[in-house]
């Protein structure tokens, strides 16, 4: 035997999210890196011009410097902007990097995988999207498809308004030298750091958006009935503070700001009432296909994605669609309770696939992609 | 606490002097000159591959023989442990390889055992593919043609199903509905078994019958529709369809008890029929006087009705009276019965048990019986008869003031609040004209069938 079922021709996966990049090697359990998407770039100060290509361009000496972990691009620098990376092309992989081999696939199908099955409904809510993607025997099926913008980034807004609402101003933590404890509810008493660089606005509301992201992870709950302002009223209130010191306990706005992603008539913000609710956004997916396969999809509706972390979530997830199935339909909801593999469950799907011996057949060969160019691509990727 | 005898133990390297687990001399005595082992303390080794925690708890507490028999412990607890360190590593090497299921012979690298070089690469006898057939230029022409597709059209679908390996409902999903017509799964499925038939006759050796498989669109379609239909439909259609269930079970179980009740009556009244013949045909017999034979079959009494008095052919000695007992079937009302008429008519209630008395003295009890049986249906079924009368005179009523008269059957619509007492009514009354009833109560119900029919 050749050493078991993992044939390692030592391969890298790759998950660009929109939140957050995973990559690391293949036949982990675990990516090795988990950075945000975004690149701090300082522009030079003399010519202020933003150099778009990625490193790329071997010829510029402009001393541009590229932060992207974590924790180099919370350093405050002056004129550092934030920005999104483009996505890298093939071009760049296969002629830049000189790789022998390369594969592309949808993140919907190796969540499915990650999951153990090769045909469910995987609903990823992510943070700018919240999208239900039908996956049979291991392809997408790309006419059910249903994308919802109300996802992380909503709820993001969501508490932003609520801060705005009660006169909170969002400090964050690069700002602070010292704070002082106050109590609850009053105004927050805090030192501004001295010295501080002259930083971009861009830069200072991703800071301020890094904040906010931790109130939402922390605070925010899913109630499980449609929300009920009585029995939002009697639910326990979470004790929650700022950087800058202020401190409030929250109630009936833990359970209001998350019904928007199930029911999106009452929420703030949004532009007439078009907007699908979670469950509407399953059960449109899984009506728009065949009705033999949908059994199947509602037997395995896979939950990903961060924003489906917040608390609560798939309780009701859960009842939403048992009340919208028929009552012979059987559902089974698969969600990981661990954070690790909901957030990840792509990349994991995609160490799996990678270190199959079944799949080394498919890798997208650098000679191959010489003769075929891009269709080969469309070809061999599901 | 781990010890250092625990600990050598763990290690598993050859232990010091004792193997059996510390004792308090040792601890205490241990700066003090060592006291002489008094006894030679019997130490047992552990069988090789049990774990030292199960033989302590099994032998730790004082040191007695184990109460094993010696016994080969090679085969129990061994648990295949693999030997590491024993043999030198077998090389691996990074070597090249292709795939034989890759096309483009790429070659990649990975670690492999040196004694494997060479070899196959193991994993591509899994490259399985279905088989979709191909057809010429020719073929297509002088067979496959259909007005409803172009060759262009069939040549799409044809390279996506062998593309995605028949799986129609992804070919479905990526078929080029813009630059072709909508098609339907089944569409695409008929047309592609329909070539697939084609081509096994075209193809097949002359003389021989190939078998085709056909594939039903049209069944499938309405299949589907059905399917379609029944996912769609509302929660209040659900109920309704589970109500009409229930209610359905309702009327089945109330109509089979009907007929059970029917059917009781109907043997007793055979009962008392036959047994009058029987009285009737006796009475000629004794009148005539004659010796006849009964040549005339005894019609049989059926028996359920009246009293079954067990045979006993008892062997040895047996008394008489012991026949004249009533069997312990017979419930306390119908005992009461029987007593209250022997009372009534100055029966004695035990008699002499004479071979004579005794048969006609258990003849005339189960008569009794048989007569306080029937007495009790008929007066069961006059109420019956009573209550259905007056129901229906209500409904009568009822029915006639809101303006919509007609035969039962026609009033189903005009109660949509399916009222239970009144859909049990009617159906009463529906039966009621099929049932017979006792004799005098078979005339009431026909001429209410006769009212209904005229209405």
């Amino acid at each position: 035997s050749s050493g078991g079922m993992a044939t390692n021709v030592g391969a890298l996966v790759f998950d660009i999210g929109s939140y957050s990049v995973r990559a690391g090697y293949a036949g982990e359990d675990c990516p090795k890196a988990d950075f945000p998407t975004v690149i701090g770039v300082t522009l030079d100060r003399e010519d202020g011009s933003t150099p778009m290509e990625t490193d790329g361009d071997k010829g510029k000496q402009s001393g541009t410097t590229y932060y992207i972990d974590t924790n180099q691009l919370r350093v405050p620098r002056e004129s550092m902007e934030v920005m999104s990376p483009l996505k890298n092309g093939m071009k760049l992989m296969f002629e830049h990097y000189n790789i022998p081999a390369f594969f592309l696939c949808k993140s919907a199908v190796l969540s499915a995988f990650a999951n153990g099955r090769s045909t469910g409904l995987v609903l990823d809510s992510g943070a700018t999207h919240t999208t239900a993607i039908p996956v049979h025997d291991g392809y997408v099926l790309q006419q059910g498809i249903v994308k919802s913008p109300l996802a992380g980034d909503f709820m993001s807004m969501q508490c932003r308004e609520l801060f705005q609402e009660l006169n909170v101003e969002i400090i964050p933590p690069y700002m602070i030298a010292s704070k002082d404890a106050v109590r609850e509810g009053a105004p927050a008493s805090w030192k501004k750091k001295e010295k501080l660089p002259q930083v971009t606005r861009s830069w200072h509301n991703y800071m301020c958006n890094c904040v906010i992201q931790d109130f939402q992870a922390s605070v925010l709950q899913v109630s499980d009935s449609p929300y009920d302002e009585q029995v939002a009223a009697q639910m326990p209130t979470v004790h929650y503070e700022l950087p800058n010191g202020y401190n409030c306990d929250f109630g009936a706005e833990r359970l209001k700001i998350p019904e928007g992603l199930f029911d999106p008539s009452n929420a703030k913000g949004l532009s007439g009432n078009t907007m699908l609710g979670v469950g509407h956004v399953v059960t449109t997916s899984v009506g728009m296909c065949d009705i033999d396969i949908r059994p199947g999809l509602y037997g395995s509706v896979v939950v990903t994605g961060g924003n489906t972390l917040i608390q609560g979530f798939t309780d009701r997830l859960n009842r939403e669609l048992s009340q919208k199935t028929p009552p012979s339909m059987r559902l089974k909801l698969i969600a990981n309770n661990t954070t690790v593999e909901r957030r990840f469950s792509a990349w994991i799907g995609g160490s799996i696939l990678a270190s199959l011996g079944t799949f080394q057949q498919m890798w997208i060969s650098k000679q191959e992609y010489e003769e075929g160019g891009k269709q080969c691509v469309d070809r061999k990727c599901p | 606490m781990a010890t250092g005898a625990d600990v050598r133990d763990i290690l598993e390297l050859t232990g010091a002097e004792n193997d059996g687990p510390i004792s308090k001399k040792d601890l205490i005595n241990s700066d003090k000159k060592k006291t002489k082992k008094a006894t030679e303390t019997l130490t047992f080794k552990r069988p090789e591959g049990m774990h030292r925690e199960v033989y302590a708890l099994l032998y730790s507490d004082k040191k007695d023989a184990p109460p094993l028999l010696p016994s080969d412990t090679t085969q129990g607890y061994r648990t295949v442990k693999a030997k590491l360190g024993c043999k030198k590593v077998r090389p691996w090497k990074w070597m090249p390889f292709t795939n034989p299921a890759r096309r483009d012979g790429a070659i990649f690298h990975h670690w492999r055992r040196v004694a494997e070089e060479g070899k196959d690469y193991p994993f591509a006898r899994f490259n399985k593919t279905v088989q979709v057939p191909v057809y010429s230029e020719q073929e297509y022409q002088m067979h496959l043609h259909d007005d409803g597709w172009t060759k262009a059209e069939t040549d799409h679908l044809f390279d996506l199903c062998k593309r995605f390996d028949l799986r129609f409902i992804v070919v479905h999903d990526r078929y080029d509905h813009q630059q072709y017509r909508k098609r339907s799964v089944e569409d695409l499925k008929e047309r592609y078994y329909n070539i697939c038939g084609k081509l096994t006759k075209v193809r097949a050796a002359s003389g021989t019958e190939p078998k085709i498989y056909v594939f039903d669109a049209g069944h499938e379609r309405r299949r589907k529709e059905q399917l379609e239909k029944l996912f769609n439909r509302t929660p209040e259609q659900v109920a309704e369809e589970e109500y009409l269930i229930q209610e359905l079970r309702k009327i089945e179980t109330r109509k089979k008890e009907r007929e059970k009740k029917t059917q009781d009556i109907q043997k007793l009244i055979k009962a008392a029929d036959t047994t009058t013949e029987l009285r009737r045909a006796e009475k000629r017999v004794s009148k005539k006087k004659l010796p006849q034979k009964r040549e005339m079959e005894k019609p049989a009494v059926p028996e359920t009705a009246g009293i079954k008095f067990p045979d006993c052919k008892s062997a040895g000695v047996a008394l008489r009276s012991h026949r004249m007992k009533l069997p312990s079937s017979v419930g306390q009302k119908k005992i009461k019965a029987i007593e209250q008429i022997l009372i009534e008519q100055g029966v004695d209630l035990n008699p002499m048990p004479t071979e004579e008395i005794v048969q006609m003295f258990n003849e005339l009890r189960s008569d009794l019986v048989l007569l306080y049986e029937l007495k009790q249906a008929h007066s069961n079924c006059e109420y019956e008869q009573q209550m259905l009368r007056h129901r229906y005179e209500a409904l009568l009523k009822a029915g006639g003031g809101t303006g919509c008269a007609s035969t039962p059957g026609g009033d189903a619509q005009a109660w949509p609040s399916a009222d239970d007492i009144k859909v049990e009514s009617k159906e009463q009354i529906i039966d009621v004209v099929g049932a017979p009833l006792t004799p005098n109560s078979g005339h009431i119900s026909c001429s209410i069938s006769s009212v209904l029919k005229t209405k």
